[in-house]
């Protein structure tokens, strides 16, 4: 067999595998975005027919816009997501540098609480957290008269899940990565501690904290169980919530509204995607050699 | 400016882990003093607490005239240059410059104006606005001189910091290090293990060997008259040669040694304290080395091994019947009709030759 054959057929081997792997992970989102584009939705059960659209338009997303709030569904999605992000971030950077670079006692041992932490299954917390956020709502009426935090509340949404496992030990990795002697040269510059994290580890780990703020976003986005349960009036309800609660049941209206629906609440992530892809390239390059 | 005091200073890691093993040294205020030694020898970690960062287990570091263990890095007048550059990736060369004269709240006017000096002293007034990134190996490593030029510190303190330049750029750094010294005349202190580095730009060297100053000295005295064996070995290259012998007879004059197979060698030494028999190690440079006719008696036949043309000097590995190391000779560069195998004479000239005692300790020299 000559040389050129054999290459053209371990790229056509390489190209089949990945070519087949996109398919299988984005089939689920083609069918969706060709059924919502479709006007007549005749064809929607049917293989491969459902996979072309039929008739483009964008009748349906019209409706979705139009038949529910999605708006406002789209807009308290929007601000528990962003502040979800914000304080992850922040929890998980404050959190991630004393474990990777300063020494005191009992740090492994609070690494590893946290990082157990991981092995329970998130519904665990749920009726715990129901019950505390209740009695910190019931606090916060009692005392300032507002609930500020509490069952139908956005921080309500957001504070439970912000100091996750994940995200420390996401930052304690990216951070233990900064040489030492960047922080070295920034303590002979006169930076104190925190200044070292914020002017200059924190930079620097821009890519892990892109990824994590990606991260968040996506789980924030579609998180469904938790704001369902805490959020008991309609006009706080995140498009997930909002989605399921109009769009499906036993007096849904049409599928293809569904499909409509969904591939609208996934554009924004995407876009976010798009616009902070860049920063995933490493932040590192002449720092050091 | 400002001189640097240490005082018995010791460092642990833990407390069966001694790396410095009390130190001390007086460094004059605008000396350029290079400590040198083998990797892990102590030499980095030592500059590290003098920076303050590592803590000193025991003994007195004073900058200037104040005791400095417990002064934070930033405020004890120091500014420090990194083997690896260590510059802020996110910022330019500018803000790299600049970023510790904004931390102390220096006004913005000021900080550009010494910025700009401390570019135009380097050469590299056309960078600032780059990142790091964007630099070349020796351009990153002027940032970070500048960097520390900037803050117009008492005491500069360089850690290996031409070890990762190619070995052309390296040369043209060194002698712009030296340039600099001569122009800022502030006292500096400068790690490295190259040797030749260490011979160049130092007015003093000091040898660190497992934790200890083995010997301070300027240059030449460390090549001329080292103190011990590790000295001797450590400086010079091609590496002296050391060969065992024993005393034959010996007073404050001269030693009489023989080496194996009954060659003897007079060395120019105060060898009063040392007794016939005694072990001792002769040393030679390689270019004190030299050739001898054959007619000469006194000369030690040998072998030519290895012949290394270097164009403006031969290096010749030479083989003495009964002696198992093989001796390095410098030669000239026109001493081109050497070639493997040869059967030579050399002569070990006694003014030359040093003599070190059991425990590795020299002989005075005699001259």
């Amino acid at each position: 067999m000559s040389k050129s054959f054999t290459r053209a057929l371990e790229l056509t081997g390489q190209y089949a595998g990945l070519i087949a792997f996109t398919i299988f992970t984005t089939f689920p989102f083609i069918w969706a975005t060709s059924v919502a584009i479709s006007a007549d939705p005749g064809n929607i059960w049917l293989f491969p027919g459902a996979f072309l659209p039929t008739d483009p338009s964008l009748v349906w997303f019209k409706r979705v816009i139009t038949d529910i709030p999605f708006k406002d569904y789209l807009l308290n999605s929007t601000i528990i997501s962003f502040w979800t992000i914000f304080f992850t971030v922040v929890i998980s950077v404050m959190a991630g540098y004393p474990l990777a670079r300063l020494r005191f006692p009992g740090r492994g041992l609070i690494f590893i609480g946290i990082i157990a932490t991981m092995m329970l299954p998130s519904e665990v917390a749920i009726i715990p957290n129901f019950v505390t956020l209740k009695h910190i709502g019931d606090f916060f009426e009692a005392t300032i008269g507002y609930k500020l935090i509490g069952l139908n509340t956005f921080p309500g949404v957001f504070l439970p899940g912000v100091a996750g496992a994940f995200g420390i030990f996401l930052m304690k990795q990216a951070f233990e990565q900064i040489p030492q002697d960047l922080i070295d040269a920034a303590r002979v510059d006169g930076a104190k501690e925190l200044q070292i994290l914020w002017r200059v580890m924190v930079p620097v780990s821009a890519p892990s904290i892109a990824a994590l703020a990606i991260f968040t976003l996506v789980n924030a986005w579609n998180e469904f169980i938790w704001s369902g349960i805490v959020l008991t009036s309609r006009d706080k309800y995140p498009l997930a919530v909002g989605m399921f609660n109009d769009l499906t049941g036993p007096f849904a209206v049409s599928t293809s509204m569904v499909m409509a629906g969904i591939v609208l609440s996934v554009l924004p992530v995407l876009i976010f995607f798009a616009l902070t892809q860049r920063y995933f390239i490493s932040g590192l390059d002449g720092a050091v050699k | 400016m400002a001189s640097v005091k240490l005082k018995n200073i010791k460092k642990n890691y833990t407390k069966d882990v001694q790396v410095i093993k009390g130190v001390n040294l007086d460094i004059q205020d605008g000396e350029f003093v290079v400590f040198v030694g083998p990797s892990g020898c102590g030499k980095s970690t030592m500059l590290r607490m003098i920076a303050g960062l590592e803590d000193i287990t025991e003994g007195e570091l004073m900058i200037g005239d104040k005791v400095a263990n417990d002064i934070h890095a930033s405020k004890r007048g120091i500014a420090m240059v990194f083997q690896s550059y260590a510059l802020y990736p996110h910022m330019t060369v500018a803000e790299n410059m600049g970023f510790a004269l904004k931390l102390s709240g220096t006004p913005k006017a000021e900080i550009d104006g010494r910025v700009k000096r401390a570019a135009e002293i380097l050469q590299i007034t056309h960078l600032l606005d780059r990142k790091p990134k964007a630099l070349s190996g020796g351009q990153r490593q002027r940032v970070a001189i500048g960097r520390a030029i900037v803050r117009e510190p008492k005491v500069f303190l360089f850690d290996e910091p031409l070890s990762n330049l190619d070995a052309s750029l390296r040369l043209n750094m060194r002698v712009e290090l030296s340039k600099l010294h001569q122009d800022l005349k502030t006292t500096m202190i400068y790690v490295t293990h190259d040797q030749v580095e260490a011979m160049t730009l130092a007015d003093r060297i000091v040898v660190f060997n497992a934790g200890i100053i083995q010997q301070v000295g300027s240059p030449l005295e460390l090549y001329e008259n080292p103190s011990n064996l590790f000295v001797a070995g450590f400086l010079g290259s091609p590496k002296m040669n050391l060969l065992d012998a024993s005393v034959v007879a010996s007073d404050n004059r001269s030693a009489t040694v023989r080496l194996p197979k009954g060659i003897a060698v007079r060395a120019g030494v105060d060898a009063a304290r040392a007794k016939a028999n005694d072990r001792v190690t002769l040393g030679i440079r390689p270019e004190h080395i030299q050739l001898a006719a054959d007619a000469d008696a006194n000369a030690i036949p040998a072998r030519v091994d290895l012949i290394e043309h270097l164009g403006d000097h031969v290096l010749a590995y030479i083989e003495i019947p009964g002696i198992n190391e093989i001796i390095s000779v410098k030669l000239p560069g026109n001493s081109t009709t050497l070639k493997y195998g040869d059967a030579i004479k050399v002569v070990f000239p006694e003014a030359d030759c040093m003599l070190f005692d059991a425990e590795g300790l020299a002989f005075k020299r005699v001259r």
